[in-house]
């Protein structure tokens, strides 16, 4: 299996250098960032590198609200309620409202 | 299958896996931050959560991006550039980012700039090993990446 690195270097054209352990593919940070919105045309060189970073400690902050609801109810793993927990009730985390609403919709749907 | 079944099962395959961010990497990031938070016990993350931490970065990048796009279309320039993003997190709400971003920024430009002088020098001594043979190649100058490469589509 080719570590993150090797293959982040492929997609970012010859970029090998990284700016921790680990780098987001930066080929596919941009796509996302084009799909954003239609005037996104063009992205600097070091924007994806901050991207993948932010996105880093993103998900980092998410996790350390989401362990801190997991060890309060006395369990060990996370689960996806932990994680809606951790973004309801951050105040920056506003955006992310909806897509944890809709996944707790689809999870809540009648089975016959 | 209900419609309203269905109709979930088409939402959420909305996304592909090509637009998301790969799951090795996120799930790293979460396994590492968990390890740094809990040295004692162990703590898990369920597959199903991954997901979650995925599509949150995604919709993260959308958000700060259209953001970006706008602090750069305020100063009437084309190009999203770092301090584009940096204005951008300011906005949203997530300032405390900007310095770790910042640092990590400069050890890429430093790391990028010790790579360019290193390629230039290696360059170099390959041009005068071949002076002496004569030139049949295109003579088009190497595109190196650069820190500040521009892409368009």
């Amino acid at each position: 299996m080719k570590p993150a690195g090797t293959y982040s270097g492929i997609l970012s054209g010859g970029i090998s250098g990284r700016t921790g352990p680990h780098l987001l593919p930066l080929a596919r940070i941009k796509k996302i960032m084009k799909k954003s919105s239609d005037d996104v045309k063009m992205i600097s060189g070091e924007a994806p590198i901050v991207f993948s970073k932010a996105c880093e400690l993103l998900i980092e902050e998410i996790t350390k609200r989401a362990w801190n609801i997991t060890v309060q109810g006395k369990r060990r793993t996370i689960c996806k309620e932990d994680v809606a927990s951790a973004v309801i009730t951050t105040d920056t985390f506003d955006f992310l409202v909806n897509l944890v609403l809709d996944s707790a919709n689809s999870q809540d749907s009648p089975r016959p | 299958m209900s419609e309203k079944e269905k109709e979930n099962v088409v939402t959420e395959k909305v996304v592909s896996e090509a637009d998301e961010l790969p799951k090795t990497i996120v799930r790293r990031v979460v396994k590492d931050k968990l390890s740094q938070l809990s040295m004692d016990s162990e703590v898990s993350v369920l597959r199903d959560s991954l997901q979650g931490f995925c599509e949150s970065a995604r919709i993260f990048i959308h958000f700060l991006s259209a953001t970006a796009n706008d602090v750069c279309k305020e100063s009437n320039r084309q190009i999203i550039n770092a301090e584009d993003v940096f204005k951008a997190l300011e906005e949203i709400e997530f300032a405390e980012f900007v310095p770790p971003l910042r640092t990590s920024l400069e050890e890429f430009r430093q790391k990028n700039a010790k790579r360019k002088s290193e390629s230039l020098k290696a360059k170099e001594t390959s041009k005068k090993g071949k002076k002496k043979e004569p030139s049949s190649t295109d003579g088009v100058g190497n595109k190196e990446e650069d820190e500040d490469e521009i892409e368009e589509e």
